[in-house]
């Protein structure tokens, strides 16, 4: 039963629209007005449209708040037991379950009760659309704090939180604003990246999704902090959502006076704007994201004079993260101090994980500073999709790096995996189980940043182009004795002579799967043998005929009719048809498609 | 002076001002730092060939920078030649001679150096171009912006937009003339120049004869309003100490 204002959050993050999650938020409410609900209850329930719950996998996610009921993987069709439920028992079926047990609440279940969210507080709780919302939970409370403060005294609590910058690198945020406020040159620009390219992470999508007014209080407070009266917002081009959410805070925040001439009825001013992104991922760098905003091509430039000196328009520029920037009212509202208590020595806070991949629980996750891997895979994500064996976790985008089973109890935060070879990053997790290729998985990094680097300097261009090339060979079963050091000494050139950090970081992906994984290397080279099966021309595929049901999966999903085999028979693949894409054996419930070595 | 540092390169002692780059204390110094992408003509560098690292060892600490924009802000020991900097150097001209077959300067540039372990390269068949910029550079301090580096990664060149004939370009060769590897093509007829898939006409001297320029790069020169000359440089200083020795009995 439910006592005043109920609401029914419907999480309308991007993955669950692409579930159908706006058709649910329809349904209910064509349900709620048809539902002969109690009068009293009628009239106090709305359905609010959320940002992202985090827990992608098991979308559309649909919540009673302040009930907290959760309801999973809902479907149209769920709604009218979902409205009826408001009055009585939840809806079993759509609970969360796990090791037989159902869960009601959002916090007993274990992929939210080892999160601490302070940048996602209020994600997937608010209407991303409502400044009302946003004020309720605390919101605009920092900057009116701020708005009382000096200069000197904000960036002091900034400095006292420890808060260092999300987007990866980690430089201290406070000391960064101290810089830019010390030069007395104007106009000073605060600038928002938010041109979050590495594959598979969407924090800072979904957070300016969730909660843009976060992001904007954010920036606020860091014009003040620095001088600044005018900022940008630079959102890549594929954000539409959070483009759209962005601008309607920023325009509610002109009509409410919290942006423009007069911040909230005092002598400050702040103009923000949008700049969309091209969709070039170098233009996540700083200094090639100034360059596009000034309308020049995105190309990096030397950084031995800093943007905090000379930056946008060659003046004074703080650049900020998504994440670190919606950090900042919370800190501003309960302390830098208060902040602080969570983290590690040197890793303050809380960080945002975009976990994808082989975990059964993909989805957004916001930790501690310090969590390890093996918390985040296990504990929150579930474990290995069907209880598979681990083999690498890759962080950090193309920038980071692959990093085994051995180390998956190192803390995560921005110092440790550097000693390892790989890094935090901004956040990007992807998670790998024993049928990925470790060098495969290198290819397809440098693949990927042969057509994302800039292609300015020597290095990072021509070294990525050989570094494909050769990779190519060795996954395609033309590998030689030497190639592995000659890929080391290159990836050596371009991280000590690059231009840019992404030039730098480029050959990571290389570099620790070598380190980490050599013996696969070397597997493709001596013995043209793929260990995990992946390489196309080194594998070819068998079932084993002990282990067949001759359910026919195998059958079906294979795209080049290579497999035959009535019903209930073992099933045989024909090498002549077969073209090695592995689509068998993820189909085969049973184990019974192995993997060997293709003789030449 | 206050801003003066002292600063050792390569062991010779050398001063220098606060924020000065390494590559020009070097080269006052008689130290000769290679580099591809750094031309005197222009103020700023884009500094991305990378030939011209150096080790720089300040406060305990070594690292590698582009001594072409890098401001020398304090005491430090600066080595161009090290043993780590040679052997990125290598990579670096292996890297450029297989992108750039046809760019002999590559091979000379790099004799000196133990190029070897690079058989394995691929290379891109014909091609001059090493894309310092220089040329973009050149295009643009003119003022016309004709080219311009265009697409990314390794698919990157240099171009006119859609790779048309541009109407900003005007035939000067500057583009061409700035090219250390003479990667930029053009002909040239008696009378017409072909440069960026654009025939420009030619201009000749009313005197000599010689070519003066395209008829638009001598518009470009003297401005939409001004007059355009009929005889070349040469022929109009040599008319000068003509009328001048008329008239003066010396020039």
């Amino acid at each position: 039963m439910i006592n005043g204002t109920e609401r029914i959050l419907v999480c309308c993050g991007t993955g669950c629209i692409a579930n159908g999650a706006l058709g649910v938020a329809d349904a209910i409410e064509r349900e709620l007005v048809a539902h002969g609900l109690s009068d009293e209850v009628k009239v106090d329930v709305s359905v609010v449209r959320t940002g992202c719950s985090g827990e992608c996998e098991q979308g559309p996610i649909v919540r009673f708040m302040p009930r907290d009921l959760m309801y999973y993987r809902v479907k149209e069709r769920d709604a009218a037991a979902i409205v009826e439920s408001l009055e009585g028992e939840p809806v079993k079926k759509l609970l969360f379950k796990k090791d037989g047990e159902t869960y009601e609440h959002m916090d007993d279940n274990p992929y939210y009760a080892l999160q601490h969210k302070v940048v996602l507080k209020d994600v997937g709780i608010i209407d991303p659309l409502s400044l009302d919302d946003y004020i309720a939970r605390g919101g605009y409370e920092g900057l009116k704090k701020a708005l009382a403060m000096t200069p000197d005294e904000i960036i002091t609590e900034v400095e006292k939180s420890g808060l260092r910058g999300k987007g990866g690198a980690g430089f201290p945020t406070g000391r960064k604003w101290r810089t830019a406020a010390g030069y007395d040159v104007f106009p000073k620009y605060i600038v928002c990246n938010g041109d979050e390219g590495d594959p598979g992470a969407f924090m800072d999508g979904s957070t300016m999704e969730g909660s843009p007014h976060a992001v904007i209080e954010g920036m606020i407070i860091g014009a003040l902090a620095i001088g600044a009266e005018e900022g940008v917002l630079y959102i890549r081009d594929e954000y539409a959502l959070a483009r759209d959410h962005i601008q309607h805070a920023i325009d509610d925040a002109y009509a409410t006076g919290i942006l423009g001439e007069s911040i909230m009825g005092t002598d400050h001013k702040l103009d923000l704007s949008i700049v969309r992104g091209g969709g070039a991922f170098v233009c996540g760098e700083s200094t090639a994201l100034m360059a596009s905003i000034e309308g020049r091509v995105g190309e990096p430039r030397a950084k031995y004079i800093r943007s905090v000196q000379r930056g946008l328009f060659d003046h004074p520029t703080v650049l900020n993260n998504v994440e670190s920037l919606a950090s900042i009212p919370t800190i501003l509202r309960e302390g830098g101090e208060a902040y602080a208590q969570v983290g590690t020595e040197r890793s303050k806070g809380t960080k945002v994980f975009a976990m994808v991949g082989k975990v059964k629980h993909t989805g957004l996750v916001e930790v501690p500073m310090g969590t390890t891997l093996r918390t985040l895979i296990y504990d929150i994500g579930g474990g290995i999709i069907d209880d598979r064996p681990f083999k690498a976790i890759q962080t950090g985008g193309p920038s980071g790096g692959c990093i085994p089973e051995e180390l998956l109890d190192l803390p995560v935060d921005f110092d440790t995996l550097v000693e390892y070879g790989a890094m935090m990053g901004s956040g990007g997790m992807i998670v790998m189980d024993d049928r990925s290729c470790m060098v495969e998985v290198a290819r397809y990094y440098v693949d990927f940043l042969c057509e994302e680097s800039c292609g300015k300097c020597t290095p990072c261009r021509e070294g990525l182009r050989q570094m494909r090339a050769i990779l190519t060979d060795i996954c395609e079963g033309r590998g030689k004795p030497g190639d592995i050091e000659l890929l080391e000494r290159i990836g050596r050139t371009m991280q000590d002579a690059s231009l840019c950090a992404l030039g730098r970081t480029a050959p990571n992906p290389v570099m620790t799967t070598i380190k980490f994984f050599r013996d696969e290397y070397e597997a493709h080279i001596d013995r043209k043998e793929c260990p995990a099966g992946v390489c196309a021309e080194l594998t070819q595929f068998a079932i084993k005929p002990d282990a067949c049901t001759g359910c026919g999966l195998c059958s079906r999903a294979c795209p080049a009719g290579a497999i035959s085999g009535g019903r209930k028979e073992v099933h045989v693949i024909d090498p002549a048809k077969c073209i090695a894409c592995g689509s068998c054996r993820e189909a085969c419930r049973f184990d019974a498609v192995l993997t060997e070595r293709r003789p030449a | 002076m206050s801003d003066m540092i002292t600063v050792t390169i390569d062991g010779i002692e050398c001063t220098c001002e606060k924020g000065e780059y390494i590559y020009d204390v070097a080269k006052r110094n008689g130290i000769k730092i290679p580099t591809l992408c750094r031309h005197d003509a222009f103020e700023d560098h884009r500094a991305c060939c990378r030939i011209c690292i150096v080790e720089v060892e300040q406060r305990g600490r070594t690292k590698v920078v582009t001594s072409c924009v890098y401001p020398i802000d304090g005491e430090c020991e600066i080595r161009t030649n090290s043993e780590r900097i040679q052997e990125e150097r290598a990579v670096l001209y292996a890297l450029l001679g297989h992108r750039a077959p046809e760019a002999e300067l590559i091979g000379k540039m790099s004799r000196r150096l133990d190029m070897n372990g690079f058989e394995r390269l691929v290379s891109i068949d014909n091609e001059k171009c090493i894309l310092c910029g220089l040329c973009v550079q050149a295009c643009n301090s003119l003022g016309t912006g004709a080219i311009s580096t265009v697409l990314r990664g390794t698919e990157k060149k240099v171009a006119t937009p859609y790779d048309e004939p541009s109407k900003f370009c005007v035939g000067c060769l500057s583009c061409a003339n700035v090219c250390p590897t003479g990667a930029i093509e053009y002909s040239q007829t008696d009378t017409i120049r072909t440069i960026w898939h654009r025939d420009f006409e030619l201009l000749h001297c009313a005197e000599c004869g010689e070519v003066m320029g395209t008829a638009e790069s001598v518009r470009h020169a003297v401005g939409p309003d001004g007059e355009l000359p009929t005889i070349c440089d040469a022929c109009r200083k040599k008319r000068l100490a003509n009328e001048m020795m008329a008239t003066y009995r010396y020039v």
